[in-house]
């Protein structure tokens, strides 16, 4: 729209431009030529009215001419002086004739006509022009216009005849017509007409007849004034006087002058319009010429705008609007380059080139809403011993190894990200329950495919958890996390994969009712702590118990810790729970204290324990109460639960340290912490994750990696502690090589408080036979 | 016109032979009239017979009459030789004499003779602006004016006369006076209003102008 009304602008101006400019000039050009119209027109009427002049004065000196010449004629004299009236009127008719005079008067020196041609008159009558005569008597001749008594006018020239002596004059008289005006409109090229002020009429016209009433009317209205309008023209004229009265009326039509200047402007106003017509279409297509590229750069930038960076500009031009669009072709491919390095940057994982967690969440929004999908999470088995035992750079290339291997997986609409660490996640649309464990299956298969890195094969094993969408959860943080909490619980089985609906991961409105069910259940005394022994390999005693909360419900009977445990930890609702099991594995501890049983108890911590701030300071009242050195208790906390804010968590846990108490990093293996970061923390064991000890006998990978962690927990000071211990072998291998304490069902299941008192008085009986 | 005629003459009356009448004409103007004709004419008795008879003659030379005043008793011949190597083609179309001398040269034939009274004017068909003037006079007393204005009339006898002036230029005819001539010589100062004579120009005096 802008850009046709600039093109519009732009033609509008030039033509208007040149409209005015035209628009002056024809008006400069009109109002000149009226001014020389007027000036030509008084120029020739002056030119006209000397030549006039010129002319008449001739025109009476060849007359006079010819009448002195006729009048010396000897014949003529000696005739005019017979004094014979026939003959001297028969003289002067025939030399009359010969000088085409039309009247002839001859005239005695005392002024009486002697002869005549003229019928109206006799001999001895005065001579009708005494005038003439006076002028003649003084300058030897006279001449001048005179009227006939007919009306007739004439040009009457009066000459002596001379014998030699003056013995009379004789008057010659040339007929003033129509046709001598004619003569002299013909010469002058002005319109010549002699009239008789005062009285109506022409004399004399050059004008046509049919035009005469008319000029007569006018030159009557005119009076004295020079310019007349007759019959709707206009003329420019001057009076001349003529001797005798009468006045020569010179006119000149005005439209005559005129003429060849309106045929000027005429041709003019054509050029004009055709320049103008030029003008318009050059301007529009010049103004085409600049606003097309510019309609395409503005097309270039709407599309930028849009974030398509893609589409190169149109070729430009040499010009200015050329370079602009040079300009701007480099800036969108700048731009374009540059918003691929922020989006590289942004949502894609540079270690393994896959979509990062962001751009992993992002592709979950664009997924089509009611059509169903999956999110799966996969880790890598104890990748942490792995980046531990062999080193950052390995521990790098294995993850770009498992990205190369994943990424073929990835199937149309579906996305492999890199959310951190070894923590990997795909994204299935539409995908049910049966796809997506069809897929996970299909993942761990291909992981199982041992990866070579520096000529060192590598076994690995992952684990995957799924949650659906949308049984699941809504959005996508919701939907990894439930897939997170599924892929704990499937490493805690070490079943490979695990659903979010049967790991706790429950759906909403169950969820809601295992609130008000867990609220209940502490109030009734539903839960209940169980014990379970942890051995110390060293000298075969039970040295302490790991307390684990149980909940029987009222209706639905024992729900296992995997299906309330994560749920409470995700609500909240653990920070209630956690105060019951401090306190009541505390008075337990007191109880065994009293009893004079030497064991420790340990307890566990979720990531909402370890952030509060009253920890330190309850668990302080808590041992002073019960009288229980700090020494029995032991806090278990996941390595996880360090890493949500590692600052905090260490000066919390240098508190508790500060008390005496023993900390624990339990699950040691399945996340991504450090043993130099566990170096700094003010901890005394490390739990080797249960998926390290299952077949440890049989799997020399998972041996080296338990045998390095343990001399290197040693090396470190750490006590370590094997989970899961289900063999005698596992028990042997691990008290060959060095591991300080287990734990598990091949030592003993977790119990009650009561149970455990017959059971170690068991334990020693069996132990000590 | 009465005035100029100052008839002083009377007083002198009574000669008995014959006396010159001496005449000054003048313009009003005071200056001497040249070519006036003076004419003494009895009142009373036919004028005498001319004394002789006397031929005047007025020639052509340099292309103008030569005099150009001539004044002569009725009867008088008057002969028109042709002195110039041109010739002439003298006419008159005056009533008393009208004649017509073609082409000439020398001198012609036949002498012209003027034999009634009157103004005769006297031009050349060939060249306009030659003119004569001759005056024809019943009467053998007569003179021509010289340059100085001055003309006597001689052996006038005694008796009374009527005097009259004439001049080819004059205004109007002047009225005639009477003198009465004694013996003594009558001396009159006349005034006439006439021109003087000028002659017109020639045409075309030098050949080179052709």
């Amino acid at each position: 729209m802008s850009s046709r009304s600039l093109r519009h602008r732009i033609a509008i101006v030039f033509v208007g431009l040149l409209v005015l400019v035209m628009g002056l000039v024809l008006a400069l050009v009109h109002s000149s030529s009226a001014r020389i119209v007027e000036r030509e027109t008084r120029r020739e009427l002056a030119v006209g009215a000397k030549v006039f002049q010129r002319l008449l004065e001739q025109n009476q000196r060849q007359l006079e001419t010819a009448a002195a010449v006729l009048s010396a004629d000897f014949a003529f004299r000696e005739a005019i002086a017979t004094q014979d009236q026939p003959t001297v009127r028969s003289v002067i008719r025939n030399h009359g004739q010969r000088i085409h005079a039309q009247v002839m008067m001859v005239t005695g020196t005392d002024g009486r006509m002697i002869a005549t041609t003229q019928r109206a008159m006799a001999a001895g009558d005065p001579f009708p022009f005494p005038d003439l005569l006076a002028a003649a008597e003084t300058a030897g001749r006279s001449a001048g216009f005179r009227q006939m008594r007919s009306g007739q006018l004439y040009q009457v020239v009066l000459v002596p005849i001379m014998a030699p002596t003056r013995i009379a004059w004789v008057a010659m008289g040339f007929q003033v017509d129509d046709r001598w005006a004619h003569d002299l409109a013909d010469v002058t090229g002005l319109g010549v007409h002699i009239v008789r002020p005062g009285t109506p009429g022409l004399l004399a016209s050059s004008a046509p007849p049919e035009q005469r009433p008319a000029l007569e009317r006018a030159l009557a209205a005119a009076g004295t004034d020079a310019d007349v309008d007759a019959g709707g023209v206009h003329y420019a004229a001057v009076r001349v006087p003529l001797d005798g009265g009468q006045q020569a009326v010179l006119q000149l039509q005005v439209a005559q002058v005129r003429a060849p200047f309106g045929q000027l402007q005429g041709r003019l106003l054509g050029v004009i319009g055709a320049a103008v017509l030029v003008f318009a279409l050059g301007s529009v297509m010049l103004a085409g010429r600049i606003v097309r590229p510019l309609n395409e750069l503005s097309a270039a930038a709407r599309r930028i705008a849009l974030g398509d960076y893609a589409q190169p500009l149109p070729p430009a031009q040499g010009d200015e609007i050329g370079q602009l669009a040079g300009s701007f072709e480099q800036m969108r491919t700048e731009i374009a380059s540059r918003e691929e390095r922020i989006a590289r940057l942004a949502y894609v994982d540079v270690l393994t080139d896959l979509p990062n967690r962001t751009r992993f969440l992002e592709a979950f929004g664009r997924l089509t809403p009611g059509g169903g999908g999956a999110v799966l999470v996969v880790n890598i088995d104890r990748f942490a011993l792995i980046n531990n035992a062999l080193g950052h750079l390995v521990g790098d290339r294995l993850l770009r190894a498992v990205a190369g291997q994943l990424r073929p997986l990835v199937p149309e609409g579906g996305m492999l990200a890199r959310l951190w660490g070894d923590q990997f996640a795909f994204l299935l649309e539409r995908a049910d329950c049966a796809a997506a464990r069809a897929f996970a299956e299909a993942v761990l298969a291909a992981l199982r495919d041992p990866v070579t890195l520096d000529g060192q094969r590598l076994d690995i094993e992952a684990g995957v958890g799924i949650a659906l969408y949308p049984d699941d959860g809504l959005d996508a943080s919701t939907l990894l996390r439930h897939a997170e909490l599924a892929l704990a619980a499937a490493k805690r089985r070490h079943a490979g994969i695990a659903f979010a609906f049967d790991t706790g991961g429950a759906p909403a409105h169950e969820q809601l009712s295992l609130i008000g069910d867990m609220r209940r259940a502490l109030a009734a005394g539903d839960f209940t702590l169980a014990y379970q022994p942890k051995l110390a390999l060293a000298g075969g005693r039970i040295v302490a118990v790991e307390a684990l909360l149980r909940w029987q419900h009222p209706e639905r009977g024992p729900i296992p810790p995997a299906r309330f445990i994560p749920f409470a930890e995700q609500t909240g609702f653990i920070r209630e729970i956690t105060p019951w099991v401090l306190e009541t594995a505390v008075r337990q501890a007191a109880l065994w204290h009293a009893a004079g049983l030497d064991i420790a108890v340990s307890a566990n911590l979720s990531t909402l324990d370890l952030l509060d701030p009253h920890l330190g300071r309850r668990v302080r009242e808590l041992l002073e109460r019960h009288a229980v050195p700090a020494r029995r208790l032991c806090l278990e906390i996941t390595e996880s639960a360090l890493m949500d804010d590692p600052s905090l968590a260490q000066a919390h846990l240098d508190e508790l340290a500060g008390l005496g108490i023993k900390l624990s990093i339990d699950d040691y293996g399945v996340g991504q912490a450090s043993l130099a970061y566990l170096k700094s923390l003010p901890v005394d064991e490390l739990k080797l994750d249960r998926s390290f000890i299952t077949a440890i006998t049989e799997s020399p990978r998972n041996a080296a990696i338990v045998e390095s962690t343990i001399m290197l927990s040693h090396a470190l000071g750490l006590t370590v502690v094997a989970e899961g211990v289900e063999t005698a072998a596992e028990l042997r291998w691990l008290r060959e090589h060095g591991c300080d304490i287990a734990q598990g069902y091949g030592i003993a299941r977790p119990m009650t408080a009561a149970q455990l008192q017959d059971w170690l008085a068991d334990f020693a009986a069996r132990t000590t036979a | 016109m009465r005035a100029p005629f100052v008839l002083a003459a009377a007083l002198l009356a009574g000669a008995a032979g014959a006396a010159p009448v001496e005449v000054l004409v003048q313009t009003p103007s005071g200056t001497g009239l040249a070519d006036a004709a003076v004419i003494v004419e009895p009142l009373a008795g036919t004028p005498p017979r001319p004394r002789a008879r006397v031929a005047a003659a007025i020639e052509q030379r340099g292309r103008e009459f030569v005099p150009w005043v001539t004044v002569v008793q009725t009867g008088t011949s008057v002969d028109f030789p042709n002195n110039d190597t041109i010739r002439h083609h003298v006419y008159s179309f005056s009533e008393p004499k009208r004649f017509e001398i073609k082409l000439y040269a020398g001198k012609p034939g036949q002498p012209v003779v003027f034999d009634k009274p009157g103004q005769v004017d006297i031009g050349c068909n060939i060249h306009d602006w030659m003119e004569a003037h001759v005056l024809v006079v019943d009467t053998p007393w007569f003179a021509r004016t010289g340059a100085d204005g001055r003309a006597t009339v001689a052996n006038v006898p005694p008796g009374r006369y009527r005097l009259r002036l004439w001049h080819p230029l004059q205004k109007a005819a002047p009225a005639p006076g009477e003198i009465e001539v004694g013996d003594a010589p009558e001396r009159l100062t006349l005034v006439l209003d006439a021109r003087p004579h000028a002659p017109r120009p020639h045409a075309g005096d030098d050949p080179d102008q052709y």
